[in-house]
């Protein structure tokens, strides 16, 4: 018989085969990785772009859910405007759209409008804070105003708004033509935030009327939103020649309801919104339109379908031009004499500055409609506000130099946008509110405001923000943290359009949009960049089977099991898991 | 929405454990996750020396929740022969015997038991799992790697000269019941090959794409989308063969440029411009093929497999003869 | 019931009579009857087992791994290279602890090919872990093929059994046949303690780090040193049962001599008529034959040679050679019996004879002795008769 074998300290009982007796769950691979995973909600690009600060990802995200009517009081907690926006905002959420690279961006434009009108149909409860004994007056009802307006109400406070005109909307109503934005659209939005118990008074010019100094007494804070009216001179002769207008004073006439004549043959010089409003209404008063423009089409600031529109409708473009002189016949602008330019180096705006050719060409017109620009007329406040020769400066939060005075839209010396203008309303109510609470609040408060470096929520402000975020953090999901892989091609729904013959043949709304079910299965595009919408890729796709649904929602991954490899971050069809560093 | 939600086609039961000891982002665990979820507990896996041998864990434990027999290296389809002719011995019809096993013991050393079981039509699942070298042993180049690829036996200054070995044509040519191609880039098509493999009878070849993140020197975290490339830009397609006769593709295949997807791996950074002309054309060819073959499929009918047990014999059919269907 | 029979028909009886459940083997001269047989037996339902027909020996042994694992009773057969392919899957029968029977018949290696017996197939296989057992006739064939089957499933051991190529393979010989319900009695169906079984599932054979693997191992070798108890409690068994038995060892007429032979396979027989013909001229010639070489039956030849007293010098007869050393039975021997006392060990001549099939006539066993009486210590481990350098 064989000796025992000689048992060393630890040997222990050994079975004749090798046969398992347990799982591998006794071996922690977790401590092999030196990445680790995380689910961080993210902030998707059109959060980011979005110049008025709307949880654009978030309704979308809510629509998809079936809650319609939550994601319209989601975008009415941000933007009061929303069927305005929705048909002439540029859409900055579009072109950051993570979409664009699969196949088109989610027409972002086209769901506002549909719940903007929904909201109509089926409006959202009035929300207000708890009242304030405090007054804000606002002087201009045009987006910057009737924003700033809006949020102090359902911050809780009473609101006048000052409106010169005779009618509330500033540019919305001066500047914009009725075949973009149909009155009636206008005033319903307007009227939803009077009936949050702002009162507008409109025929009143603060400064003349009532002077500055009034307000400062009868307000605890003034809010000054009185754009940019004036336009800029080319500075060539003949600008003063009957028939040579500023294309504003051209649109205030038209929008306001008359139909001049404007001659056979209408030039428009400039290439922003100003210049395509001026070109396609002068083609609806009957005349061939050429619009001149310095630089080429890309350079173009207007916002790109006003220029297919203007194109599709028939308006002529003559790029790398511009006017040297008009010259007369019978007492009226008869020609303009042009120079070709061509693209040299880039200059401060980012584009290719023109550069004179020295060669010239001569178009004839009977009206020609000058819109290279506005500026603000900067009012002799009660005392010295500064200002940059561009607009007022403001701060973060509206401020000026001057205490209780604050500004927003194209007063100041900020982005001119429609969409810009209602941010920097929102930013002037908080700032308002902030100041008249007399809470000191820092940078690291304000950006817990915003979605990443874009504009602040004033939901957020009020901590009613109704979505859930899983450890949010504040960075923007970029196309390559999106993964494909898991979408269907769905082509983008387009908006139905009037074709060019019923377009130009009156001022009947243009865009028709999409119907509301058409646009409801257009917000289901949406990727919902950074955010977890539980679709299990990350639990599939882990090769340690370390994912798992965690018992009240969302994923628990096993940090003793995974290994750190990232799959479930680069598989995650959004972007919503983050691998950091990891730390013991 | 537009998310194709592949929850939906995935079974939840998990039979592979964590802990397991896979490389980070390695595709095979993935692959197997995958495999047993369609092919539930009742399944004896038999696994050759591979990487999966190390994967699965040590004695005494064991990640996966089936028996596993671990096998000599040439010896899977023969192991599996043996399983199997216990198993219906003991009325066990319905459980499926797999044979998971790597490039390295399917197309080399492998290839001999594999044939032979084939050719007998033994009623066993045969999975290889490709990640185009011997991984397990450090990287060394196998029939089943690409032309071009460095690996540690093919240095870059005369890296791998011939073509990969057509595994799936030598399949087809024994024209057994069903040989496929998966890969977990597309893991809801994999189920369902699985889940149709594992209703047929006979030998059933499954070949998966596995990419390697050590061996093709990629990010720990590319393997999925680089498994996706290998489809689109038809280095893998995806494809099914019946009876060897009928073949047909199982999804679209873009055709995109094979570029992007060497040059996001370590093992072709030597590529020169001409190399990387000749994959490509190399792709082309074999595609036009391919199209070939699938076309002229449907001009082949499926013809019955006759019995050829007497009538009179008794009870024990012996394996030897080919097996009515259903038996 | 007796039959006169084949030594290749006479294992696919002993495998019938064992009731296998799964063959698979590949064919090779001189073992192509066994599988022959088993087929007909298989075809015409008196064995009802699978027969699985692969395409090689390695695969032959992997199948029947693979059935053994999963419980049944597992049988193949092979010879000289057909052997030596399934040499690593040999380890992994015995490492897996897998109580596989497999018949090799005895025959020679190439190059140059060589269909003829010798035994350098087998015994070169004497370090895989399996039971080796040598036949002498094909009535012990029969027997040892259905023992094999008792003693791999006891110990979970491997049993090899071997039979010379053309002299038993293909030479007919009387055998009576077990009854079948009697061996049923004697070896019931396998009850396998561990197997591959999805309401109880394992992993079969994982990697084994250094600090487990000596153990196994060590487990194994205690299995194999139990095989001569259990080996001799089967065969006290199949005694009572069947009436007969035959030992790890056998002595014949050895008691008082002071030659003695040692043999194996069929050599033994006409070992045994010189035996005879010598003892009537009055000579002190005795025999050994040894069946059980693996493991080496030490024990049994030490106090055998202990016992019988008087044997100053031994003559083994190796049909092997293991190149660069010597007969292979001799070199064993010689190691068994290095612990016996000055006065207790004989003089080991180990002759080398029979190589690839070379007859083995009383003659030669003759010159054998003659040498061996001749010197007084051998001029040279090994010793080869009849070769013509």
């Amino acid at each position: 018989m064989p000796e025992s074998m000689p048992t060393t300290s630890g040997a222990r009982a050994v079975p004749p085969v090798a046969m398992s007796t347990m799982s591998t769950l006794v071996t922690h691979t977790g401590s092999w990785k030196y990445l680790r995973p995380a689910y961080h909600d993210r902030v998707a690009p059109c959060n980011a772009r979005c110049p008025v600060g709307i949880d654009i990802e978030g309704y979308l995200n809510l629509i998809l859910e079936g809650r319609v009517d939550e994601a319209r009081d989601l975008l009415l907690a941000e933007n009061p405007l929303p069927a305005v926006t929705g048909r002439v905002c540029h859409h900055p959420c579009e072109t950051a759209c993570n979409r664009r690279a699969l196949d088109g961006a989610v027409a972002i434009h086209a769901v506002e409008r549909a719940l903007g009108d929904l909201a109509h149909e089926r409006p959202a409860p009035v929300v207000k804070g708890a009242p304030r004994t405090e007054r804000v007056a606002v002087v201009g009802s045009g987006p910057a105003g009737l924003a700033c307006a809006y949020h102090l109400a359902r911050f809780g406070y009473g609101v006048t708004v000052f409106e010169a005109e005779r009618a509330p909307g500033g540019m919305l109503r001066l500047g914009i033509p009725e075949y973009r934005l149909p009155r009636a659209v206008l005033d319903r939005d307007i009227a939803r935030i009077a009936a949050h118990g702002v009162e507008i008074s409109c025929g009143v010019r603060i400064g003349t009327d009532v002077s500055w100094r009034d307000l400062t007494g009868r307000f605890q804070a003034v809010c000054v939103a009185t754009g940019a009216h004036a336009s800029r001179a080319l500075g060539v002769s003949g600008e003063t020649l009957p028939g040579v207008r500023p294309g504003l004073a051209f649109l205030r006439d038209v929008n306001g309801g008359a139909r001049p004549d404007l001659g056979r043959r209408v030039v428009v010089v400039g290439g922003g919104n100003t210049a395509m409003d001026c070109a396609r209404s002068a083609l609806r008063l009957g005349a061939q339109v050429t619009v001149v423009y310095r630089r080429t089409r890309d350079e173009m600031p207007a916002i790109r379908e006003e220029v297919e529109d203007a194109l599709h409708e028939g308006v002529q473009f003559v790029f790398l031009a511009t006017p040297l002189e008009f010259t007369a016949a019978n007492s009226r602008v008869h020609a303009i004499v042009c120079e070709r330019m061509a693209l040299g180096e880039t200059d401060a705006s980012g584009r290719r500055r023109p550069v004179p050719t020295g060669e010239r060409f001569t178009l004839e017109a009977e009206t020609v409609l000058t819109a290279i620009g506005e500026s603000a007329a900067l009012e002799n406040f009660f005392g010295d506000v500064d200002d940059s020769g561009a607009g007022l400066t403001v701060d973060a939060l509206g401020g000026t130099s001057r205490g209780a005075l604050y500004a927003g839209g194209d007063v100041t010396d900020l982005e001119r946008t429609v969409a810009d203008a209602l941010g920097a309303g929102k930013r002037s109510a908080i700032g308002i509110d902030r100041h008249l609470r007399q809470h000191a609040g820092d940078t690291q408060e304000l950006n817990a405001l915003r979605f990443a470096s874009g504009n602040l929520s004033a939901a957020r402000w009020m901590q009613r923000d109704p979505v859930r975020r899983i450890d949010p953090v504040n960075d923007m999901v970029g196309v390559d943290d999106v993964n494909f892989a898991s979408y269907r091609k769905v082509p983008r729904h387009d908006d139905t359009r009037l074709d060019s013959e019923g377009a130009r043949g009156g001022f009947d709304e243009v865009n028709a949009g999409l119907t509301t079910a058409a646009a409801m299965d257009e917000a289901r595009r949406c990727l919902n960049c950074g955010v977890c919408t539980e679709c299990d890729v990350c639990l599939i796709f882990c090769p340690d089977a370390a994912i798992t649904h965690a018992a009240d929602g969302g994923y628990t991954i096993a940090l003793d099991y995974c290994k750190g490899c990232g799959v479930c971050a680069a598989e995650c069809p959004r972007g919503a898991i983050t691998m950091t560093q990891d730390r013991p | 929405m537009s998310q194709v939600r592949i929850d939906e086609c995935i079974p939840t039961g998990e039979l592979l454990t964590s802990g397991h000891l896979a490389c980070p982002g390695c595709a095979a665990p993935l692959a197997m996750r995958l495999a047993l979820k369609a092919l539930g507990p009742n399944t004896i896996v038999v696994m050759p020396a591979c990487c999966f041998t190390i994967i699965a864990g040590p004695w005494p434990q064991s990640s996966l929740q089936v028996p596993v027999y671990h096998a000599g290296f040439a010896t899977g389809p023969a192991v599996a022969s043996g399983v199997r002719a216990a198993l219906d011995l003991q009325g066990k019809h319905d459980t499926t015997v797999m044979v998971w096993v790597g490039d390295g013991g399917t197309f080399d050393i492998g290839l001999q038991s594999l044939s032979g079981a084939a050719e007998r039509n033994e009623n066993i699942l045969y999975v290889c799992y490709d990640n185009e070298a011997y991984m397990n042993t450090g990287i060394q180049r196998s029939s089943a790697t690409p032309w071009g690829a460095w690996t540690t036996t093919t240095p870059a200054q005369f890296p791998e000269s011939t073509n990969k070995k057509d595994i799936l044509g030598i399949m087809a040519a024994h024209g057994i019941p069903y040989a496929a191609t998966a890969t977990v880039g597309y893991p809801v098509d994999l189920i369902e090959k699985f889940t149709r493999a594992k209703g047929m009878r006979g030998t059933r070849f499954l070949h998966l794409l596995s990419p390697c993140p050590p061996g093709w020197k990629c990010g720990d975290d590319e393997g999925i989308e680089l498994a996706r490339m290998a489809v689109q830009n038809r280095v893998f397609p995806m494809l099914e063969i019946e009876e060897g006769e009928r073949w047909r593709l199982t999804m679209d295949h873009a055709g995109d440029p094979v570029e992007p997807y060497l040059r996001r791996q370590g093992r072709f950074r030597h590529l020169n411009a001409e190399q990387v002309a000749h994959i490509q054309t190399g792709i082309d060819r074999r595609w036009v093929a391919l199209q070939r073959r699938v076309a002229m499929s449907g001009e082949h009918a499926l013809s019955a497999v006759p019995s050829a047990v007497p009538s009179a014999a008794p009870s024990a059919a012996p394996s030897s003869a080919p097996q009515p269907a259903g038996v | 019931m007796k039959k006169v029979m084949v030594g290749n028909h006479a294992v696919a009886w002993g495998v019938r009579l064992a009731r296998v459940e799964v063959i698979s083997a590949y064919p090779i001269t001189p073992q192509t009857q066994v599988v022959e047989k088993l087929s007909e037996m298989c075809a015409d339902g008196t064995l009802a087992a699978r027969f699985i027909k692969v395409e090689s020996e390695h695969s032959a042994m992997a199948a029947v791994i693979g059935a053994s694992a999963t419980g049944v009773r597992a049988f193949t057969a092979s010879s000289s290279h057909g052997l030596l392919y399934m040499h690593e899957m040999l380890h992994w029968a015995a490492g897996g602890r897998h109580p596989i029977v497999m018949a090799d018949v005895n025959r020679a290696i190439g190059p140059g090919w060589n269909i003829w017996t010798d035994q350098n197939d087998s015994l070169s296989q004497r370090d895989t872990g399996w039971v080796q057992l040598y036949c002498e006739t094909n009535q012990e064939v029969v027997d040892t093929t259905v023992m094999a089957f008792k003693l791999a499933e006891s110990l979970s051991v491997p049993v090899m059994l071997m039979l010379d190529g053309f002299y038993l393979s293909h030479t007919a010989e009387p055998v009576d046949i077990p009854d079948q319900e009697l061996v049923d009695r004697f070896l019931p169906k396998r009850d396998a303690p561990h197997k591959l079984d999805v309401d109880q599932p394992h992993a079969f054979g994982a990697l084994v780090r250094p600090d487990s693997y000596m153990e196994m191992r060590w487990l194994q070798q205690e299995a194999l040193q139990k095989v001569p108890e259990t080996l001799a409690a089967i065969e006290q068994d199949w005694q009572r049962m069947f009436g007969r038995s035959y030992g790890a060892v056998e002595a014949y007429r050895a008691e008082g001599a002071d030659l003695l032979l040692v043999t194996s396979g069929t050599i033994t027989s006409t070992a045994r008529t010189v035996v005879d013909a010598r003892r009537a001229a009055g000579e002190a010639v005795g025999l050994l034959k040894v069946k059980m070489f693996r493991p080496f039956p030490t024990a049994l030849l030490r106090d055998a040679l202990r016992r019988l007293g008087r044997v100053s010098r031994v003559a083994v007869l190796d049909r092997n050679i293991s190149p660069g050393h010597g007969g292979i039975f001799a070199e064993e021997l010689r190691a068994a019996l290095y612990d016996l006392g000055d006065g207790e060990r004989p003089e080991i001549f180990g002759f080398v004879l029979g190589l690839g099939g070379r007859d083995v006539t009383p003659a030669v066993i003759g010159e054998a002795i003659a040498q061996a009486r001749a010197g007084t210590v051998p001029s040279r481990e090994d010793l080869w008769v009849g070769v013509n350098p």
